[in-house]
């Protein structure tokens, strides 16, 4: 029955700009919004780069001049996995004696997952265990690089006489400056305007090293114009009647992670240096604080903020589901767990008629109509003999058991279709504690947090009906 | 017209120099050349007729390389043939694997938990990798390596290497640790 506890059989609704249903564990928690947020609704930042394997940690400026690449570790052409050095031994003449023979080390790079060897494509065996390895130059590097430069230029140029067009219908006093300040034109040719905008002041980081200084002439890049050819070379005579050595062909994917050269030969396949990864971070759109901030170092894999929804809501699991039939009432096993220290009150509400959100039940659900009170989570119960149990009163037509933390319940469930999956939906209601806020004085000895009431769209997919 | 029903006595060979466990399990009628190594717990079952092992082989945990009746065939029936099951040298069967293959060359890597299918043949350098299943009706050609989880198939250029140190090691260290079986010096009679 783990199929039941699967995440994606609980789905809790997210009101952004999209209406997003998703499980709990993929969404967080704004607790100055008080809202869940899901992967669609923050903005992702990214916090630093590291390489996966060697996990080095890598500047942002350094990553962007090797190209998001990591300078020691290769990847396997063939299929992708990180390269390791291997050594063997060869005799070698000593250099100072030609007539005695020592061994030396020859290293090479192999992949352990498809035995490819850096000998497969006629690479030589090095002398130095690392930084010995080159890529093979692109040729048509140089033709790329002063096409760029051209552009930005052109770019730039047009930026500048936009902005001049602007000032000229300005009062004549405005600072020249400011041209050099605005990002409020969407940058040709440069990053995207998402980034732009949480850099509203900064020069923009691309062109800064070419960035005018006024009065001062930029000197003309000239680029000749791509020479079309009339003649192209012909197809060799074989080239629809030779077999096809399928081991030699490379597959699309082997060629296409090399736009650079894209090689039809297996024996044209060099390693590449590995891409970097980088880290995450997410920030709510509203409120503009961070929802989660993972470690500098990245060989930690914990969050200096983490606020995940897990921690802050109620938890709803299926726990055992009875025959489903069609028209016919049964009851569910649910399982409701609270993540909080403190007690809380949950109460569950069907939804009505006309509900907006309700589109995707095909069953009438009847949930429990009195308030569910769930002991706040205690880490050191299980050690502590002497603690009571706390008594709550339970209806035993309600809840079915009760342990620390967690309590389990009964809904009834009437399929109202008679073939397809059977989906719940429901509302639960349940009052949060925000310790984020700040606490004020209070005269009369209140509870030194409010409680607000949250209310979330909830719903379940209880699988086929029995046949 | 052998009575089948009677059970097989444990015949063949084991060529001295050969470090087999006594915690393996060998039923039926193996041949294990000189050299090899056979893990505790590996598996070598001769039930459909004999197995031929050759000499320098690693067999490691867990393997199992068993000479099974074909599928749809009852083990009564009387027009079944023992067919020999034959592996060369200096083959590496790694652990968890499971080998049905009638005829195995030389150099070949058996991965960890690969599985080769009955009417699979293997030649000399072939690399089965890890959790592959390979079980079509075919010659797999010289140094082909099967990789992957959708068994990608590539040519490498050299066959893998003779796993001679490791040999060496398991040769001197097994006696230490586990008692060995008896190994014969002249052929039995059957």
């Amino acid at each position: 029955m783990a199929s039941l506890l699967q995440p994606d059989r609980v789905l809790y609704l997210v009101r952004g700009e999209k209406k997003i249903r998703s499980p709990l564990s993929q969404l967080y928690f704004c607790r100055y919004c008080s809202e869940l947020r899901s992967l669609e609704c923050v903005s992702h930042e990214v916090d630093s780069h590291y390489c996966p394997s060697c996990l080095e940690n890598m500047p942002s400026a350094e990553a962007k001049l090797k190209k998001n690449r990591c300078a020691n570790c290769f990847d396997c052409p063939c299929c992708m996995h990180t390269l390791s050095t291997r050594a063997t031994n060869i005799p070698a003449p000593l250099p100072d004696d030609p007539t005695k023979i020592t061994m030396k080390k020859a290293y090479y790079l192999a992949c352990g997952f498809c035995r490819w060897t850096s000998r497969d494509v006629g690479m030589a065996d090095k002398s130095v265990a690392s930084g010995g390895w080159q890529e093979p130059e692109n040729p048509h590097t140089q033709r790329i690089n002063k096409l760029i430069e051209y552009y930005q230029q052109l770019a730039q140029r047009e930026k500048l006489e936009r902005d001049r067009k602007k000032l000229a219908r300005r009062r004549p006093f405005m600072p020249q400056a400011f041209s050099q300040h605005t990002i409020h034109v969407v940058e040709k040719y440069g990053m995207g305007t998402r980034l732009q905008r949480h850099r509203s002041g900064a020069p923009i980081s691309n062109l800064y090293g070419l960035s005018l200084k006024e009065g001062e002439d930029q000197k003309e890049i000239p680029i000749e114009p791509a020479q079309a050819l009339d003649e192209v070379e012909p197809l060799p005579e074989d080239y629809y009647t030779r077999p096809v050595s399928l081991p030699e062909v490379t597959t699309l994917r082997q060629r296409l992670l090399q736009p650079d050269f894209q090689p039809a030969g297996a024996s044209q396949l060099h390693p590449k240096h590995k891409h970097l990864l980088i880290k995450r971070s997410l920030r709510c759109r509203k409120c503009e604080h961070n929802l989660s901030k993972p470690e500098f170092n990245p060989t930690s894999i914990k969050f200096k903020i983490q606020l995940v929804a897990v921690n802050y809501i109620p938890d709803v699991r299926i726990m055992s589901i009875p025959n489903l039939r069609h028209m016919k009432e049964s009851q569910v096993l649910l399982t409701l767990t609270n993540p909080v220290e403190h007690v809380t009150h949950v109460t569950l509400i069907a939804c009505e008629e006309g509900d907006a959100d309700d589109v995707n039940s095909t069953a009438k659900v009847m949930v429990p109509t009195k308030e569910l009170v769930l002991a706040g989570k205690d880490a050191a119960a299980e050690y502590d003999e002497l603690a009571e149990p706390q008594d709550f009163q339970d209806d035993p037509d309600v809840v079915a058991f009760r342990k620390s933390n967690k309590i389990g319940f009964f809904i009834k469930v009437v399929p109202q279709r008679e073939d397809g999956d059977v989906t719940v939906a429901f509302r639960m209601r349940h009052d949060f504690r925000n310790l984020a806020a700040p606490i004020r004085p209070s005269e009369e000895g209140d509870a030194p947090a409010e409680a607000i009431w949250l209310t979330h769209h909830v719903e379940l997919s209880l699988g086929p009906l029995a046949p | 017209m052998a009575d089948k029903q009677q059970t097989v006595l444990k015949s063949g060979k084991i060529a001295a120099g050969a470090v087999v466990c006594v915690e393996s399990e060998i039923r039926g009628d193996v041949t294990i050349g000189a050299r090899t190594v056979v893990h505790p717990k590996a598996r070598i079952n001769a039930e459909a007729g004999p197995i031929i092992i050759g000499e320098g082989n690693l067999i490691e945990e867990q393997a199992l390389i068993i000479n099974s009746y074909p599928e749809n065939i009852m083990p009564e029936s009387e027009d079944v043939e023992p067919k020999t099951m034959s592996i060369g040298i200096n083959n590496v069967f790694e652990v968890g694997c499971v080998s049905q293959a009638l005829k195995i060359g030389d150099n070949n890597v058996i991965e960890s938990k690969a599985d080769v299918g009955r009417n699979v043949i293997l030649t000399s350098g072939c690399i089965i990798g890890a959790c592959c299943q390979v079980n079509t009706c075919e010659v797999i050609p010289e140094n082909t390596v099967i990789y992957g989880s959708n068994c990608m198939r590539r040519i490498q250029t050299e066959k893998p290497q003779p796993q001679t140190l490791q040999l060496d090691f398991l040769m001197k260290i097994l006696p230490n640790y586990h008692h060995l079986k008896k190994t014969v010096k002249s052929s039995g009679k059957n």
